[in-house]
């Protein structure tokens, strides 16, 4: 057994360890024995799930026969011909590069012109407007880029056809795009002394025909059973049975009295909408209020099982990797890093919410069989702070961005954990497909810096990787900083920005860098209080959305690219293995540092100061 | 009128990114010992 062996069983023993301690000592800081029993049962549903996933994946996109062949291949060759796709055609990266950009161009263009005619078109029993020009091009970047960053209420804004044939298409195509891309990225691994990658529309048709479709059939089911809603029905109107009296003020200012008497419950196609919203790691909700929403997540064990849709694929996608390059080790070592940074980051956020407020001690926060205890502020009694805090964490490190809390009601450190973990990439499971694509340039940097630490050309799976890798994974790497460190820099000194901040101080800097962080990282999840639907946010987000997607998978593509065409060369003594707990270990303190370097100054204006302020008895 | 503004920004951001693909491609074909 060598070391890196005897490393990675140390890594799981202090995991496991550090699980049954935080077990027996919840009640000592706040936490639950239950919640933490969840949020243990979840790592161990995700870990189950990840070897069938990837197995399936790898034989759907290594062209070997699957359970479903019988049924989808015949559907496959009748798109192709209609299409004129040649499916054994293979591409370079700029092709595939290409492709990939005319698809989801022509996609975008497409859901602006839905949502910018949508009075005119069927399916709108509630008679909802056209969507204002300035809020339909970030909605339809926003989608286009898997980010589903919503400056609207879907239920006061789009009609179920925009919904339904706008929204949700793009909720399976962009999904089914990061898949492919990270497919190509695999392949440039895999491969050697070749320029070819695959064919993007193959592997965009076999990710929507064998993986996504399938799984959202069964899902949709799943999620019905448990009360989440699907109908095309106008919305309901039920009269109150004690009419509520309400203050309303006016455009003029002025604040008037009302009595209401009827209540409006919206209805829709939902669970439809709600299964790939998570499995595609899209995070659009049908309702404004997302997973919080009793429609869409009626149920613990419907939150539960979004949680799991949210991490299947990317999780699944390590497995894939290791597989597909012959190293399922090194698929392993990537899903350990991966799982330290999950629960460094759910124990932070589950430890910061269950502590509560500090400036309320007197009162009992305790969790009782009475109250949820901790920092309910913002978050689902029937989910409570353990479940709150899991979600949170799970969405931000995929780039999900459905919520069932509002982050921006968490404690200044539990609100702090979301926004690290969009920061630091995306990459812990990540995003559907994006979480892998975004480690692979980690790993290059991890052992780039290997190499650099032993005076050796720093190897990958046996391909020496040269200045030209290493540049384009800086590229993918800077593009986000840039983006997002530009876009907060001018928003948090223009009034017409500032304008949209709900909170003063510190607060209200972390509701900006949310925005930009969260859009950049197409995340799209809102941190909340900021007020978006304006001409600046919807077209600036935009931007950050477009940068943030394309301009990191091309220079990813390109590493890919040029990885095909390398010789491989046999392991040596000097070769630094990438599948051990030493390899872990560095791959997490690579993409901590880096993330550490980018954004630890503006952190420590936003949260960590709001903590020391509250902390001091000043709140925002 | 805003249509078309927001339609041309589209056509030229994805041909912006068209011109980025061409562009890490001539850094790559630049790139010494990149076939090793």
């Amino acid at each position: 057994m060598n070391i890196g062996n005897i490393l990675l069983l140390v890594i799981c023993a202090l995991l496991g360890g550090y699980l049954l301690y935080a077990l027996l000592k919840a009640e000592e800081f706040k936490m639950t024995a239950n919640g933490w029993a969840q949020i243990g049962f979840f790592l161990v549903v995700i870990l189950v799930i990840t070897k069938p996933v990837g197995v399936f994946m790898a034989r759907v996109f290594s062209g070997e026969k699957t359970v479903l062949d019988a049924v989808l291949r015949p559907i496959e060759r009748i798109i192709y011909r209609l299409t004129g796709i040649d499916e054994k055609h293979e591409m370079r990266w700029t092709e595939y590069a290409t492709a990939m950009l005319l698809f989801s161009g022509v996609s975008m263009v497409l859901l602006y012109m839905i949502e910018r005619v949508q009075k005119w078109l069927p399916l709108n029993p509630q008679k909802f407007a056209n969507i204002d020009p300035g809020l339909a091009f970030g909605t339809a970047a926003s989608f286009t880029t898997n980010t589903n960053w919503q400056a609207y209420s879907g239920e006061s804004a789009m009609s179920y056809l925009t919904q339904m044939a706008g929204l949700a298409y793009h909720n399976f195509a962009s999904a089914a795009v990061g898949i492919a891309v990270a497919i190509a990225v695999i392949r440039g691994i895999a491969r050697k002394e070749t320029d070819k990658l695959g064919n993007f529309w193959v592997d965009t048709t076999r990710s929507l025909l064998w993986v996504l479709l399938p799984a959202c059939l069964i899902g949709s089911l799943f999620l019905v059973s448990q009360g989440v809603i699907q109908n095309l029905k106008p919305y309901t109107t039920a009269e109150l049975i004690e009419p509520q009296t309400v203050q309303v003020t006016g455009a003029d200012g002025k604040t008037t009295t009302q009595t209401v008497t009827q209540q409006v419950i919206a209805q829709g196609p939902v669970a439809s909408q709600e299964v790939i919203k998570e499995l595609g790691t899209n995070g659009g909700g049908f309702f404004g209020a997302n997973s919080a929403h009793p429609f869409e997540n009626p149920t613990p064990l419907a939150n539960f099982f979004q949680m799991v849709l949210i991490f299947a694929i990317p999780a699944g996608l390590t497995y894939t990797l290791g597989r597909m390059t012959k190293s399922p080790r090194h698929g392993w070592a990537i899903w350990a890093a991966m799982a330290f940074l999950f629960l460094a980051g759910v124990t932070t956020a589950y430890w910061a919410e269950a502590r509560g407020n500090p400036l309320l001690s007197p009162a009992d926060q305790r969790a009782t069989s009475t109250q949820s205890g901790g920092n309910m502020e913002g978050k689902e009694t029937r989910f409570g702070i353990a479940n709150s805090a899991l979600f949170a964490t799970v969405t931000t490190d995929a780039s999900c961005g459905a919520i069932n809390s509002q982050h921006d009601s968490f404690t200044p450190l539990g609100g702090m954990v979301p926004l690290i973990n969009i920061m630091l990439g995306e990459v812990v499971f990540g995003g559907v497909g994006a979480g892998l694509y975004g480690i692979i340039v980690f790993v290059i940097l991890a052992v780039f810096i290997a190499g650099l630490m032993v005076g050796r050309t720093p190897e990958y799976l046996g391909k020496k990787i040269e200045s030209y890798d290493v540049k384009m994974a800086m590229l993918a790497v800077l593009i986000l900083t840039v983006t997002i460190l530009g876009f907060a820099a001018i928003a948090v000194v223009q009034p017409f920005a500032t304008a949209g901040i709900s909170n003063p101080g510190p607060h209200g800097l972390s509701q900006i860098l949310y925005a930009y962080v969260s859009s950049a990282g197409n995340n799209g999840s809102a941190f909340g209080g900021l007020s978006v639907n304006t001409m600046w946010y919807n077209t600036s987000t935009a931007a950050a959305q477009l940068l943030g997607r394309f301009f990191m998978i091309i220079p990813v593509l390109a590493i890919a690219g040029n990885l095909a065409k390398k010789k491989t060369v046999p392991a040596s003594a000097g070769t630094f293995p990438v599948t051990g707990g030493l390899f872990a270990g560095l791959l997490v303190s690579t993409i901590v540092i880096v993330g550490a370097l980018t954004f630890f100054p503006a952190l420590s204006l936003g949260p960590i100061l709001e903590h020391l302020l509250m902390q001091a008895g000043k709140i925002f | 009128m805003m249509d078309i503004i927001f339609l041309v920004v589209t056509a030229l951001f994805f041909s912006l990114a068209i011109l980025y693909v061409r562009g890490c491609e001539r850094l790559g074909k630049g790139a010494k010992g990149s076939k090793s």
